[in-house]
């Protein structure tokens, strides 16, 4: 096979990127979050509002960052602001992706000891997730987007598959009524709906890694739209499946849809298993990717050498990972990592963009 | 080279305590898999007593006797070997306290093997338990549980819910028998459709009325006999509804899958109706303030028995007043339904409110608190209409 030697990767490859970045442990507890914030079944329209939200914020990203070809976030910011504004920004976008991808890790070990692995301890499970994590990390970003390529097609043909057979307990009227109560209830839902998509920022930072960096906002659609329509199908299928206040009383709606049919015949007869082990290989690409662009913001920013900044951050998304004690804490800390995600990539892009457009255009400074 | 290699092995020879396997694997014949669940009222058993007089108590009141079916694994073995003598394919193990997780935690300290809830199949409770807490309550460990998973299916039970796990069938797994009976649902529309426990969980928390497959007991025979209804708010069971009720409702809401209306015709002779399709459509009326609903119930079939002699169930005239009859037959079985739903017991079992929420939101948002009291002042009619397609393979 042909190995690439220069570190860019394809307009395919970054698609997949991009999706593998957004869908991780959001999917699993996101029919209960925004029916929480909207309290009716339209919460579906909330997810196709929310996904037009985030392109569109997206493709702000994807513009600026092709004004500075080959260059990350990191790197232009410090050309628009200055050195040191520049730089503290950058500063908070890598803690926001440490600690985001402590999160995922942590959930991905609730999930597992609760219903795969009774009796493993917390370490155990997290410690080899975080190594092989640095591990494929310290190949760059090809190896990264070559795994993701692989673990892709397997990991949503199983969503997709478990989705299918689930059709079985589906029930319309469990969606219905439609927009009973007008629309306020599907912007309440929009605040949930919009978090489950961090993780598409990363595009900042793919735009200077892409080989053909003018098809960046093809890439972005596809890499957005795919995680879109399977939201959107989770939200239908979990709510059709379970009704409103079954999927309120469900700390992991989705698993429980699940768990809430059996098949027999089919080779597996209860899906939650191999959707769980699967979906495990789909949280490691969303926290290599988080894992991979903190490391490469540290280096970018202080200068050091890219291995080390890898394994030094070992430890400290351990840390973070262990950091909250109850489950409650977990979901605080999502919640607060979605608020801390709309304040740094809805801000940072339009504000970088408007100082960026107000000093080429009125100031006719060379950026 | 040569420090590479040193760090090439060790790194390999680490890489083994992660491909250990799994770490809290444990062996199924070392466990006790547990296909059914009753709940009883609390009544300590004769065995019970006796070992508690000889200290085996801990603090507790006896609201719930749990009982769990196992089905031994080694069981199946051994009968293959000698087929002489039957062996149980199941025991059940009994204890009463006041919370489920205990008492399952509690049958450690009575079996060697510790009981596992993975495949669980059907949980029963008795009406009488079902009276007295409220089945948020009963099924709150269920539905918590990592083990037990919500695809279990919940039954009431008439008299004792142990009685339930018993079979005169020495080789039949009680437990099996209810679960695979339910499936029935497509042969008779008295079997109602079953629920399983995240369905049961959202019936709970939506506080409206529902309806559970009632089981009665004889012997060691079981048999589905009608539905006990659990009031929204309260949660608790109120009442039964009958098999007739039960397939009333399944025409009420157009859910039923096959059955059979049985009447008499002008003779007194009996002649029998094979549904292949039923369809159910309901409209809600809302006038200023008055509500009220139209439910029009279509269906087509087979006339598939005929005692009367004198006549040819192959003339148009003669399906045409058979339909008739069929049709008022199953008038006066909704009649009976209404009856009860609207004045005996006054609930809503028959999805009118759902019909009503989804015509009329704000209006159900209005009336959702006491549905159940406003339903039962709410006019319904009815328009049924029956078609006999054929009538089998005999002409006469």
């Amino acid at each position: 096979m042909f190995i690439r030697t220069d570190d860019k990767i394809t307009t395919t490859q970054t698609s997949i990127f991009i999706t593998d970045s957004v869908l991780g442990a959001g999917i699993l507890t996101l029919p209960r979050s925004v029916i929480e914030a909207a309290q009716t079944p339209d919460v579906w329209l909330s997810v196709i509002v929310g996904g037009f939200i985030v392109i569109l914020v997206a493709l702000v990203m994807v513009k600026l960052s092709q004004q500075f070809p080959n260059h990350t976030v990191y790197q232009y910011a410090k050309r628009i602001v200055g050195t040191v504004p520049g730089g503290m920004l950058s500063v908070c976008l890598i803690i926001y992706f440490i600690v985001i991808a402590g999160f995922e890790v942590r959930v991905f070990a609730e999930v597992t000891m609760y219903y795969l692995l009774e009796g493993t301890p917390i370490w155990a499970i997290v410690i080899p997730f975080i190594w092989v994590g640095a591990y494929i990390s310290s190949g760059g970003i090809n190896s990264i987007a070559r795994v993701f390529q692989i673990i892709f097609p397997i990991s949503i043909f199983i969503l997709v598959l478990s989705y299918f057979l689930s059709i079985r307990i589906f029930e319309i009227d469990n969606l219905r009524p439609v927009l009973s109560e007008g629309l306020v209830p599907v912007f309440k839902g929009l605040k949930s709906t919009v978090l489950i998509f961090t993780g598409f920022e990363v595009i900042m930072n793919l735009v200077a890694h892409m080989q053909h960096p003018e098809k960046a906002v093809k890439a972005t659609f596809t890499g957005i739209g795919i995680p879109f329509v399977l939201y959107l199908m989770t939200v239908i299928v979990v709510i059709g499946g379970m009704s409103v206040d079954s999927v309120l009383n469900s700390t992991w709606p989705t698993i429980d849809l699940l768990r809430s049919f059996e098949i027999t015949g089919l080779i597996f007869e209860r899906f939650e298993f191999p959707f769980l082990v699967i979906w495990m290989m789909q949280l490691f690409c969303n926290f290599t990717s988080f894992y991979f662009n903190a490391s490469l913001g540290i280096s970018q920013v202080f200068g050091f050498k890219i291995q080390t900044v890898i394994f030094g951050l070992i430890p400290a998304i351990f840390i973070t990972t262990l950091l909250p004690e109850r489950i409650n804490e977990v979901f605080k800390l999502g919640d607060s990592i979605g608020k801390m995600g709309i304040a740094l990539f809805f801000l940072v892009p339009v504000l970088l963009s408007f100082i960026f457009i107000f000093r080429k255009k009125v100031l006719k400074q060379n950026v | 080279m040569y420090r590479h290699k040193y760090v090439l092995i060790i790194g390999l020879l680490s890489s083994l305590v992660v491909i250990q396997g799994c770490w809290s694997s444990k062996e199924i014949e070392d466990l006790s898999v547990y296909a059914g669940l009753a709940l009883d009222v609390g009544e300590r058993t004769a065995m019970e007593r006796d070992l508690e007089s000889q200290g085996a108590k801990y603090y507790k009141r006896d609201l719930v006797t749990a009982t769990v079916q196992i089905v031994p694994i080694k069981s199946f073995e051994r009968q293959e070997k000698s087929k002489e003598k039957q062996v149980l394919k199941y025991s059940n193990l009994r204890l009463t306290g006041d919370s489920v997780f205990e008492i399952m935690r509690q049958y450690s300290t009575r079996r060697d093997r510790p009981v596992i809830g993975h495949h669980l199949k059907v949980i029963v409770v008795s009406t009488k338990l079902a009276q007295q807490q409220n089945m948020d309550q009963l099924m709150d460990f269920v539905l918590r549980d990592n083990d037990i998973r919500p695809s279990c299916r919940v039954f009431f039970s008439k008299g004792r819910a142990y009685d339930t796990f018993l079979s005169d069938q020495p080789e039949e797994v009680p437990s099996f028998r209810i679960n695979s009976l339910i499936q029935n649902s497509y042969r008779t529309n008295k079997v109602l459709q079953e629920v399983n426990l995240t369905q049961l969980d959202g019936l709970i928390h939506s506080k409206q009325s529902f309806l559970l497959q009632n089981i009665v007991t004889s012997n060691g025979q079981i048999e589905f006999a009608g539905a006990g209804i659990i009031k929204g708010d309260k949660g608790k069971w109120i009442g039964d509804l009958n098999q007739e009720n039960v397939e009333s409702v399944s025409w009420v809401k157009g859910t039923g899958q096959g059955g059979v209306i049985k009447s008499y015709d002008w003779r007194n002779e009996t002649i029998s109706y094979e549904i292949k399709s039923m369809k159910s459509k309901t409209t809600v009326k809302l006038k200023g303030d008055a509500l009220s609903f139209h439910v029009a119930i279509e269906s087509t079939g087979r006339l598939i028995e005929n005692w009367d002699p004198e006549e040819n169930p192959s003339e148009m005239a003669y399906l045409e007043r058979a339909e008739k009859v069929f049709e008022e037959r199953l008038k006066k079985m909704i009649d009976n339904l209404m009856w009860k739903m609207q004045t005996k017991y006054k609930v809503d079992v028959a999805g009118f409110g759902k019909h009503l929420s989804i015509k009329y939101p704000h209006k159900w948002k209005e009336v959702k608190g006491n549905w159940d009291e406003v339903f039962s002042q709410v006019p319904v009619t009815f328009d049924i209409t029956f078609k006999i397609t054929d009538f089998g393979s005999s002409t006469k």
